[in-house]
Order: structure tokens, then C-alpha cells, then sequence
């Protein structure tokens, strides 16, 4: 594991890592705030022309950063673009991990990265619901926006999608629409409201979080200027 | 029922451990997580009045979308998040009445009673629909702020800026007025209507005022 902490905890994590003697790390392009003047930066397609135009698709930006240390290990800040927490993922080779597209952060280059596009069932209203599958081994941060919590499945789970950051693959899991949730049609004009959740069965572990960023855009939609004509 | 307030002040997010058949009634978006057994059912609660009432009430938007969650036979957990970033705070109610802004209601247990549209409290801003709801009978009321929120106990004269009032116990009698002298320099210099609080009682207050952040931020996003 590399040798890493979590800074300003659970509002504005940063990440800090000392990344040793010529190993890299890949990095969510554009999230690197400060690092040592050893260490070198290169823009990397992840998983080929394809993965790129998923990637874009999916909200996240088109390329990666890999960082390298040189010949002394080097220090390295990352701050996510949005304020919120960050997790750090063991990956043992046994399971993969779902991270919500957004909210990947950095991975050792030995883990696999690969974007899974859910189909339309979770593009409702703008909120499309991306997933990255993660599998290999080494180290694995995700953020969330506000706290993120853990929840240990045993069973049965619902989470609305807005608020879903990662879980485990040995959990199974529908996007469905949650009938007694749903007040679609009553009311235009929000996003979301619509019922849609994701339902996970089995046992494993899901990270979820505190806030979602759908919301706030809510917030602020009535405050937007009318257009003139 | 167990409430937990995790993650204060400034990602606050409530879990709530429901027994066999217990129910929790809250706004309709605030729902994060939840086991699976849990029955979920989505109302639209409208203030009284009769027809005109009703097209007043189209007017202002005064409106909530409640959902109430019940345990089936097993224990059940929820969580529950306000929309914005900032804290939340458990009240327990013991048959008295509270004030609430719209923007502030999280949750309420069973044995509460919400009312929507206060007499007497108008809708202050445009662009927002701000309604305020009245909250009365015995059990536990979760309230939410954006930023902190704190208490103020009222003994005589108190003011606050509507915009930071969260709740305010109905034992105290106010008025709305403008913060200065005169109207115009009351709206130029920025300060708006101000609550003017009079007897005694509590004054629930949050640090930031939802409606300055969403005017700072608004003009800047493309039209709609």
C-alpha cells in the first residue's frame, strides 16, 4: 500500500501520497493541486481511443494523468473537484469495485480501469448513472460530495442514485424506479424526484454519501436569469 | 426509534433505526440510503383554505411532497440528507408549536402534526418558493440549516434576518419588518425584511442565507 493520508476531513479532503522511486500513479486529469518538482506528469487515453470517448461520455474528463516519481520518491496533493470526502479501496484481486464514474480519484497503474455504460434506464433527467469497474490489485481512492458513509450489505439495500459513490461487485444491484418514492408528473421542472434507485442484493460493501450534487443544482435552477424572448 | 446525527456540522447526515412498524415521515427528496423491506409512500401535502386557498397556494408554491417510511415486521434503517451543505438538528417537540421555514424541515416521528403556510408569514423573496409550516404535538422534529445552525433564546426584543431563520417556538409573538430606518436604504444596503421577535422563546438560526448564495450564483449560470 502506498504510504498515504487524508487531510481536512470529511468537507475538504485532499489526499497527500509519497509516491517511491520511480513508480506512478494514475490520477483523475486535473485534480493534482501541488507535488514535488521531481515528479513528472503525462497525459495517458485510458483504455484506448473508445475508453476515452466513454470516459468523456460519462462526465469525467477525457484523459488521465500519470505521475512518476524520478530517482527519490516525491510528494504529491490531489484534491477532487468537488468538496466533499475521500476513501481509500484496497484492491486484493478477489472482487472488483463499482465506482460512480465521477467520483474516481487515483489508482495504482495495476489496477484495470474500465468504464460501464448502464444504457439509458439511468438517463433520467440528466442523472445517467456511469459506473467504473475496477479490478486487479493496489491502491484505490474515490470521493464523495459531503461525508461519505460505509454500509455493510447483508440482504436487501436501497440508494437513491444520486447518492450511490462505490460498492463492491459481489453485491448485485437494478436501477429501478421505487413507486412510494415518485412524485414525477406532480410537479416539472426538478431533477430527479422521480423514484429512481438502485436496489442491491447480497452481501458486500457500498460506500454512499452525504450529498448530491443534483440537489444543489435544484437549489440554484430558480435563481438562473429567464431568457428575454 | 434511534437517531444518529453523523458527519457535523458541515455534511450532516441523520440515521435512523426504526423498530418493527415504527414510520417516519420526511421531505420527499431528503431519502439517501434505506434497507429494502422499508415501505415508502409519497403524498403531496397542500395548506388548507378551500378554492381560493388552493389557487393561492399555486401562486406561492405553498407545497410539500412528504414521504412517509414505515418498518415492515423487522427493524429497518433510513438516512436522511437536507439538500445543502450545513447541519442538522433534533428538536423535541412535547405539545408545543414550532415555526418552521420550508427550506429547513428535514423529518418529523409519528404523534407530530405538520400544517403548511403560516397566517401572518408571507412569502418574502421571488424566485424561491418559501413557505413557512407549522409544527405541533409530541415526538422528535428534525430540522436542517444551511451552514450552522444555532440557538438563540429569546427574553423581550430579538431580531433576525429572515433569510437565516430556520424555526422559532410559536410562544413568541413577531412582526416582519425592514432592517433600517428607511425602506429604500434598507433594500440598497443589502439588508432585507427582518423577523422582529417579541416575549419568549427559541430562535433557531442558520449561518448562511440560501437565498444571498443562490442570487450570487444564479445570474452567473446560463438563462433558463
Amino acid at each position: 500500500m502506498l504510504t498515504h493520508q487524508i487531510h481536512h476531513r470529511p468537507a475538504y479532503a485532499q489526499l497527500e501520497l509519497t509516491l517511491p522511486a520511480r513508480e506512478s500513479l494514475l490520477v483523475e486529469s486535473g485534480s493534482m493541486a501541488a507535488m514535488d518538482s521531481s515528479i513528472t506528469m503525462k497525459s495517458r487515453m485510458r483504455g484506448g481511443a473508445m475508453g476515452g470517448i466513454q470516459r468523456m461520455l460519462s462526465g469525467e474528463s477525457f484523459f488521465m494523468s500519470e505521475f512518476t516519481a524520478g530517482d527519490r520518491p516525491g510528494r504529491l496533493y490531489i484534491s477532487p473537484a468537488i468538496p466533499g470526502d475521500i476513501q481509500h479501496y484496497q484492491m486484493r484481486g478477489d472482487r472488483a469495485l463499482m465506482v460512480q464514474s465521477s467520483g474516481f480519484v487515483a489508482s495504482s497503474p495495476t489496477v484495470e480501469l474500465d468504464t460501464q455504460f448502464q444504457g439509458f434506464k439511468g438517463f433520467f433527467s440528466g442523472e445517467a448513472l456511469f459506473l467504473l469497474r475496477a479490478t486487479g490489485r493496489g491502491d484505490l481512492w474515490f470521493s464523495s460530495y459531503g461525508a461519505v458513509l460505509e454500509v455493510p450489505v447483508d440482504g436487501d439495500y436501497v440508494v437513491d442514485t444520486g447518492y450511490i459513490v462505490a460498492f463492491e461487485d459481489s453485491l448485485t444491484y437494478n436501477v429501478e424506479m421505487l413507486g412510494g418514492l415518485s412524485f414525477r408528473g406532480l410537479r416539472t421542472g426538478i431533477f430527479g424526484g422521480e423514484g429512481l434507485v438502485c436496489r442491491f442484493r447480497g452481501q458486500g460493501r457500498l460506500w454512499i454519501q452525504s450529498r448530491n450534487l443534483y440537489s444543489l443544482v435544484n437549489f440554484l435552477n430558480p435563481f438562473r436569469p429567464t431568457q428575454s424572448n | 426509534m434511534n437517531i444518529d446525527i453523523l458527519h457535523q456540522p458541515d455534511s450532516a447526515i441523520a440515521k435512523l433505526d426504526l423498530a418493527p412498524g415504527e414510520s417516519i415521515t420526511a421531505e420527499a427528496g431528503a431519502m439517501v440510503a434505506m434497507s429494502g423491506s422499508m415501505q415508502v409512500d409519497t403524498t403531496l401535502r397542500q395548506g388548507g383554505g378551500g378554492l381560493m386557498g388552493g389557487l393561492k397556494r399555486m401562486m406561492t408554491g405553498e407545497s410539500l411532497f412528504l414521504s412517509v417510511f414505515q418498518a415492515s415486521d423487522r427493524p429497518a434503517e433510513l438516512f436522511l440528507a437536507p439538500k445543502l451543505m450545513g447541519d442538522i438538528c433534533v428538536y423535541p417537540l412535547q405539545g408545543n408549536t414550532l415555526v418552521v421555514q420550508s427550506t429547513g424541515y428535514l423529518a418529523n416521528t409519528a404523534g407530530v402534526n405538520i400544517d403548511i403556510g403560516f397566517p401572518g408569514l408571507k412569502t418574502f423573496f421571488s424566485g424561491e418558493s418559501l413557505f413557512w409550516l407549522s409544527i405541533s404535538g409530541s415526538g422528535t422534529v428534525l430540522l436542517s440549516s444551511f451552514g450552522g445552525i444555532y440557538d438563540v433564546d429569546v427574553d423581550g426584543e430579538y431580531i433576525v434576518d429572515t433569510g437565516h431563520i430556520v424555526a422559532f417556538e410559536k410562544t413568541l409573538d413577531f412582526s416582519v419588518t425592514k432592517a433600517g430606518a428607511g425602506w429604500i436604504g434598507s433594500i440598497l444596503g443589502g439588508e432585507g425584511l427582518v423577523c422582529r421577535f417579541r416575549g419568549r422563546g427559541k430562535v433557531y438560526c442558520q449561518t448562511h442565507n440560501p437565498g444571498a448564495f443562490g442570487h450570487l450564483i444564479g445570474p452567473r449560470l446560463p438563462a433558463r
